[in-house]
C-alpha cells in the first residue's frame, strides 16, 4: 500500500455514509439536478428506485422534493452550492421551510472552492441568505469525518437542512477522534488570549493562524462552528468566556455571515468582548487565479490574517483594522 | 342541476368574501369555480371525514390567489364548517388570502407564489408511483402562471416518469394581471405546447360541468402520459358586469355590486 493517505472529499464521505443508510431506509431518496459524483453512482447502480435525476432544473427539484416529503420520503437534493441556495431561495422559503418538510439540500463548493469558475459558482452569500429561513438548519463541515457523520445526523433530524460541502482535498481534522458532532461546534484548540471562530475550510486556516500567533506569544484558541444554524450559543459563550477577545474567520461575505452571527450574539447577550470579523468584503471576484491567490488578494490567507489580528490586538481601541 | 346551483352559490360567496374582507383576485377566483365544483362533485376520491386518508386523491391549487374558491368549495363539501368562511382574512382566521400550510382540512399544500404547484404535484405523483399507490394528483394552474419556467421544468420531467395519474388543469381565462395572457407572452398554442412536452392534452369549456366531468373521470386515460386539460374559461364568470373585465383582477365589489351579483346568480 502507498503510504500517502488518500483524503476523500466531504461530499463523497457523506454520500458513502448516506448510501449505507439508504440501503436500510428505503424511504431515502436522492435527487440530483444533473450533478454527478463517483460516490453518487452507487445510488444509481444499486438503489435505482431511490435516485432521481431531474435534469438542470433546480427549482423544480426542490418543489418536487417537497411533494415527495409530504408522502413520507426523506429527500436529499444535490447540486453545486449556489444552485441549491441562491437559485432556489424561494422554493426553500415557501415549499421547504414554510411547510417545514424534511428536505436536506446538499451543496458542493462552499466559498471559493470553485475558484476559477467565477461568481456564478462562488458561494460566499449562502450562509447570509439561508440563515434567514425559519426552521432551517445549516451545517458547514470542515472535514470529511464531520461530513460522514452528518449523513446520520441529517437523516435522524426531521428539520429542513442545508449542508455546504467544500471540494475534495481538504485534510481531516478529526481522524481518530471520538466526536459526535451533535453539539454543533468543537473547540479544537484552547487559548486564553484570543478565540478564533471559524467554519468550513477556514477552520484549517484558523489553525495555521493559531500556530503563527503562538510563535509570537499569543495563545489563540480555535473553534470549529460546524453547525451555523442554530448556533449552540451556550457552548460558544462558555468557550468565549475563557478568552480575552474573539475573531471570526470566514470565506464568505461579511454581510450576514459567520461574523454577523457572532456579532449579533454578542449584542443580544450583552457580551462586551472585542470582536474582529475577517471575511470577504462587498465585492465579486472575477480575477482568474486559484483559491490561494484569492485568499492572498483579499486578506484571507494565514499570513494576512495573522498580521491583521496582531495589529488589531495591539491597537488601543480594538476598532476594526 | 344541483352542481350548477352549487357553483352559483359558491360564486355568490366569493363576491361576498371579496367585499367583506376587501381582498382582490375575484375575477381569477370566479373563473375556476366550475373546475373546482366538477372536481369536488364526484371526481376526487376524497372523504371529508378522513381528510388525511393515504389513498385519497390530491388536489393542489397552484394558482393560490384563487384561495377563496377552494375554501368555499371545501366548506360546501364538508371539510370544515361554512361559518369559518366568515372569518376569511380576519385576524386569527386560518383562512388567509393564499392557503397556508395545513390551514384547514383539505388544503394539501401552501401556495401563492406561482409556478410551484406542478412541481409539488409531481413529487406527490412520483412518490405514489414508487409506492405503487393508485391515488391521482390534480394541479390547477392559471394561464398566466404558465409564464413561469418551473412549470415547464416539471412538464418535461413528468412524462419521463410516465406519471399518468398526474393532471395539470390550466384555467385559461385569457387574462393576467396587466393584460391579455396571449399578448404578454407567446402563450399559445397551449394545447400543442403540452403535447409537445409529452402530455396527453385536451381542450374543454371550463364552465361545462358535464364536459369537465367526462374528461376528469378519465384519469389515467390509457395513454401512459400525464394529462393536461386546457380549460377555456371566462375571468369573472357568472356575473355579467365582471365577465372578461380584467379590472376585477384587483377591484373589490361594493355593497350594491354584491347585491347585483347575487341577484344575477339567483342567490338570496
Amino acid at each position: 500500500m502507498d503510504d500517502t493517505k488518500f483524503i476523500i472529499g466531504m461530499r463523497d464521505a457523506f454520500f458513502n455514509s448516506l448510501f449505507e443508510i439508504a440501503r436500510k431506509d428505503r424511504n431515502v431518496i436522492i435527487i440530483t439536478a444533473d450533478n454527478g459524483a463517483p460516490s453518487l453512482d452507487q445510488f444509481y447502480e444499486k438503489l435505482p428506485g431511490q435516485y432521481i435525476n431531474v435534469g438542470i432544473a433546480e427549482q423544480q427539484m426542490i418543489g418536487m422534493a417537497c411533494g415527495m416529503a409530504f408522502e413520507g420520503k426523506k429527500v436529499y437534493t444535490y447540486a453545486i452550492a449556489p444552485f441549491v441556495t441562491a437559485r432556489v431561495f424561494e422554493q426553500n422559503k415557501l415549499d421547504v421551510c414554510a411547510m417545514n418538510l424534511p428536505i436536506v439540500n446538499l451543496g458542493v463548493g462552499a466559498g471559493y472552492a470553485y475558484d476559477i469558475m467565477g461568481p456564478s459558482h462562488h458561494t460566499v452569500e449562502d450562509i447570509a441568505i439561508m440563515r434567514t429561513l425559519p426552521n432551517l438548519k445549516i451545517h458547514s463541515p470542515a472535514d470529511s469525518i464531520t461530513a460522514a457523520a452528518l449523513a446520520g445526523i441529517t437523516h435522524r433530524d426531521r428539520a429542513p437542512q442545508y449542508v455546504r460541502f467544500d471540494r475534495s482535498g481538504i485534510p481531516n481534522l478529526y481522524e481518530g477522534r471520538k466526536e459526535s458532532f451533535e453539539d454543533g461546534l468543537i473547540e479544537i484548540r484552547a487559548g486564553g488570549d484570543v478565540c478564533l471562530i471559524s467554519t468550513g475550510v477556514m477552520v484549517h486556516q484558523a489553525l495555521k493562524v493559531s500556530d503563527a500567533l503562538k510563535a509570537v506569544g499569543i495563545r489563540a484558541g480555535v473553534v470549529d462552528l460546524h453547525r451555523i444554524k442554530p448556533v449552540n450559543e451556550e457552548k460558544l459563550l462558555g468557550i468565549l468566556e475563557r478568552g480575552r477577545c474573539a475573531v471570526t474567520l470566514e470565506e464568505h461575505r461579511l454581510a450576514g455571515g459567520l461574523g454577523s452571527i457572532v456579532a449579533e450574539l454578542f449584542a443580544d447577550r450583552g457580551v462586551s468582548k472585542s470582536l474582529l470579523r475577517i471575511g470577504q468584503g462587498d465585492v465579486f471576484v472575477f480575477e482568474l487565479g486559484g483559491r490561494a491567490e484569492i485568499w492572498k488578494k483579499y486578506g484571507l490567507d494565514a499570513e494576512s490574517v495573522t498580521n491583521r489580528i496582531r495589529t488589531w490586538m495591539d491597537s488601543p481601541k480594538r476598532a476594526s483594522v | 342541476m344541483s352542481s350548477d346551483l352549487t357553483a352559483r352559490r359558491i360564486r355568490a360567496k366569493l363576491v361576498e368574501l371579496s367585499h367583506q374582507a376587501r381582498t382582490a383576485h375575484l375575477g381569477s377566483s370566479l373563473s375556476c369555480v366550475d373546475i373546482l365544483v366538477a372536481l369536488y362533485s364526484g371526481i376526487l376520491n376524497i372523504d371529508p371525514a378522513r381528510p388525511a386518508d393515504p389513498g385519497r386523491d390530491r388536489f393542489i391549487l397552484s394558482k393560490g390567489h384563487a384561495a377563496t374558491a377552494l375554501y368555499a368549495v371545501l366548506a360546501a363539501r364538508g371539510f370544515f364548517p361554512e361559518e369559518l368562511l366568515e372569518t376569511y382574512a380576519k385576524p386569527g382566521s386560518p383562512l388567509a388570502e393564499h392557503p397556508a400550510p395545513a390551514c384547514v382540512p383539505g388544503v394539501e399544500a401552501a401556495t401563492g407564489s406561482l409556478g410551484h404547484g406542478l412541481s409539488l404535484g409531481l413529487g406527490f405523483a412520483l412518490a405514489a408511483k414508487i409506492r405503487r399507490e393508485r391515488y391521482r394528483v390534480f394541479v390547477l394552474l392559471s394561464d398566466g402562471e404558465c409564464n413561469e419556467g418551473t412549470v415547464w421544468e416539471a412538464a418535461m420531467l413528468a412524462p419521463k416518469h410516465g406519471l399518468e395519474r398526474l393532471v395539470a388543469i390550466i384555467d385559461f381565462n385569457k387574462w393576467q394581471a396587466t393584460g391579455r395572457s396571449c399578448d404578454i407572452l407567446a402563450l399559445e398554442p397551449l394545447k400543442e405546447k403540452w403535447e409537445a412536452f409529452g402530455w396527453s392534452a385536451s381542450e374543454v369549456d371550463g364552465h361545462d360541468l358535464p364536459a369537465l366531468s367526462r374528461l376528469l373521470k378519465n384519469v389515467p386515460d390509457g395513454s401512459g402520459k400525464p394529462i393536461a386539460l386546457i380549460a377555456h374559461t371566462v375571468k369573472g364568470k357568472g356575473i355579467s358586469f365582471m365577465e372578461d373585465d380584467n379590472n376585477w383582477h384587483y377591484r373589490i365589489p361594493d355593497a350594491a355590486e354584491v347585491s347585483a351579483a347575487k341577484a344575477e346568480l339567483g342567490v338570496a
